[in-house]
């Protein structure tokens, strides 16, 4: 097959090439999406502005777009976080589950002063999204237990514990639906009194900037990038490798918990069934276009935030099933990936090229 | 008695779709490519069966239609990971999402819409309800019975057969392979499209077969149970008709319960498959080197490199 001409890996790809080709595969997941929309009944005339200028260049279409990407930036963070010292959280959703339900039970009442209430769902939901992650990491380090299934795995558990509340003692007594009730006035964030944006944005900026310190500036960022380039050697090296890895992991969860207090304290004020859903696979695509980097965690978070905004516009007018998103991520995805095979690698034709 | 006879009848429906894709993943897997788009590879072979079926066509011709449509996707996993050498864990996650989604766009109109199933024996045969064994039989249908042929025609063809030999050699060691004459790209390839074909037959059976309806998000991580039930058969299609066996019944565990009226909080007994799994996945890896992994297995394979 491909045999005919011998595959070299290229030695330094260059920043022109690289860009070329994951501005290539961008572009063409994106058309691949776009002629997929179209198939499925949006014209083609409304692209332009459902995608563009729906959510960014109009006042409410942006803080549509910019309340939405906060969730993202967080679980983008968790999954790069992670990626960083090659560890797959594929149970983002898991952990964001647990998260809003930490805060579902501060948010109804659950105990403490009013005042405390916002600091103690950060802070719980944080915890539980660390101890929900530590689960697979403990199995992985202890007994080699692929993260990969553990992590998916845990989500689906964590799924069916919402389900068991909200079919259960969380269930709304008002109207029988599966959500809570409404969350107390002190335990939702501010309006900032621009769209639905909330004050969730300050502590995403925070904590996204805290992100990008600790990884770009500080030792243990220095630890994560020898144990994710080469665990061996920072072993060898005399690195806390293990300590590093735990670190990052818990971390990551810790993101992720976060972003589900986001999502319930900031824009839905309740626990329903679908807070949580779409965000697995926004998570590994924001982290893997963004190369593991914060700040571009930030960028394609908007980004995706505009997607997300656009796909509940074409929900409600076109009829579209919010599928379309997973679908978008996972076209653009596949094909950024194959792309990566004209940067990475060069042809060489046999007798020119050194036989093995 | 009544309860485990009822509960043993269905084992088997439930055990087929986790044996199909994981015996498709044992091929793909010897072949060193890590496939971790079962799930995706799955929903879209149930989705096509759903509308094979509700556009008229025959059961059995709607199985057909579900693997060949996951033989359709992997093709696209193929491209990614065997031609372009594309990182296989992230084009696996990538042909979940695809598949995820492209079933909840396109499979929206056929949602919640029941339809016939294929005939069980008691549908073709007149058999006698009266006995357990009866009751058990004339609930099987030809796939379940199918099955322990397939297991054992795979099973013969990967660790006796010349060519079975020749495709667990690409995964152990690609470049030896490479050397003896093999093609190892179209090895690949080729176990990669059973993986699909199995996949999509598994999908397909679930919602054609068990189901008789198609709804969103119906194979609920059942592809990812298949992803760790390869490695609980250590690569072994004959384990995992084992493995199969007793997925199938933690999964057959909760409708049943439910069918008798039993009071039990039903979402919390629906973790048990998947923690289960991990359970599983546990011990597995205790095993350490007697796991048989294969030894090349989603790692990337060019003819120049020193492995």
């Amino acid at each position: 097959m491909l045999d005919a001409a011998f595959l070299v890996r290229r030695q330094a790809p260059g920043l022109l090439l690289s860009g070329l080709c994951y501005a290539g595969g961008l572009a063409f997941g994106l058309a691949v999406s776009a002629v997929l929309l179209v198939q499925a009944g949006v014209p083609a005339a409304a692209l332009v502005d459902e995608f563009l200028i729906a959510t960014f260049l109009t006042s409410d279409g942006l803080a549509q777009t910019v309340t939405a990407a906060l969730p993202l930036v967080l679980v983008g963070l968790a999954s790069a976080v992670a990626m960083r010292v090659r560890f797959w959280n594929i149970g983002v959703e898991g952990q964001l589950w647990l998260g809003a339900v930490a805060s579902t039970w501060i948010g109804l009442g659950g105990t403490g002063p009013d005042a405390l209430r916002l600091p103690a769902m950060l802070l719980l939901s944080a915890a539980i999204g660390a101890a929900w992650i530590a689960i697979p990491l403990v199995l992985k380090l202890r007994f080699g237990v692929s993260e990969v299934i553990s992590t998916l795995l845990l989500g689906s558990v964590a799924f069916l514990l919402v389900q068991h509340l909200l079919f259960g003692v969380w269930r709304d007594p008002a109207t029988g639906f599966p959500v809570t009730a409404a969350f107390l006035e002190a335990a939702r964030f501010p309006s900032l009194g621009w769209g639905q944006l909330h004050g969730g944005l300050f502590v995403v900026g925070i904590v996204a900037v805290l992100v990008w310190f600790m990884l770009g500036h500080t030792r243990a960022g220095f630890y994560a990038d020898a144990v994710g380039l080469n665990p061996k050697a920072a072993r060898a090296a005399g690195l806390p490798a293990t300590a590093t890895v735990v670190g990052l992991v818990l971390l990551s969860g810790a993101l992720s918990g976060l972003a589900g207090m986001t999502i319930v304290a900031g824009t839905e004020h309740r626990l329903n069934q679908s807070v949580g859903s779409g965000y697995l696979f926004s998570a590994i695509v924001i982290a893997y276009l963004a190369g593991a980097r914060p700040f571009w965690v930030v960028v394609v978070a908007l980004a995706l935030g505009a997607v997300f905004t656009a796909g509940s516009v074409l929900k409600v007018f076109y009829g579209i099933s919010e599928g379309m998103i997973v679908l978008v991520q996972g076209t653009v995805l596949i094909s950024i990936l194959m792309a990566q095979f004209f940067g990475t690698y060069s042809l060489s034709r046999p007798g020119r090229g050194e036989a093995s | 008695m009544d309860f485990l006879v009822g509960w043993i009848a269905i084992v088997p429906s439930y055990a087929t779709p986790l044996l199909l894709a994981s015996l498709g993943l044992i091929v793909c897997e010897r072949a060193g490519i890590l496939n971790l788009g079962a799930e995706g590879l799955m929903a879209v072979g149930a989705m096509t069966g759903a509308i094979a079926v509700l556009s008229g066509l025959d059961p059995w011709a709607a199985l057909a239609a579900g693997a060949a449509a996951g033989t359709a996707l992997a093709l696209l996993f193929g491209l990614a990971t065997v031609v372009m050498r594309a990182d296989h864990t992230l084009s696996g996650l990538a042909v979940v999402a695809v598949g995820l989604g492209l079933t909840s766009v396109v499979g929206r109109p056929y949602m919640q819409k029941t339809f016939p199933g294929i005939a069980s024996f008691g549908d073709l045969f007149d058999i006698d309800r009266t006995t357990a064994l009866g009751r058990i039989v004339a609930v099987q249908d030809p796939v379940t019975l199918a099955m322990p042929v397939l297991v054992a025609l795979l099973w013969w063809w990967l660790m006796k057969s010349g060519s079975g030999l020749r495709l667990r050699a690409v995964g152990e060691n690609p470049a030896a392979a490479d050397v003896a004459g093999i093609d190892v790209q179209l090895a690949q390839l080729g176990a990669v499209l059973v993986s699909g074909l199995l996949c999509g037959l598994a999908g397909a059976y679930l919602c054609v077969a068990t189901s008789h309806v198609w709804v969103e998000g119906m194979i609920a991580a059942r592809g990812w149970v298949a992803v760790a039930l390869v490695i609980f058969a250590r690569w072994n299609p004959a384990r995992a008709l084992v493995g199969a066996l007793v997925f199938g019944s933690a999964d057959a565990l909760v409708p049943r319960l439910q069918a008798i009226g039993a009071d039990i909080p039903v979402y919390l007994a629906m973790m048990l498959p998947y923690l289960l799994t991990l359970v599983v996945l546990v011990a597995s890896s205790m095993a350490g080197r007697a796991s048989g992994e294969p030894s090349f297995l989603g790692r990337i394979y060019l003819r120049q490199d020193k492995h």
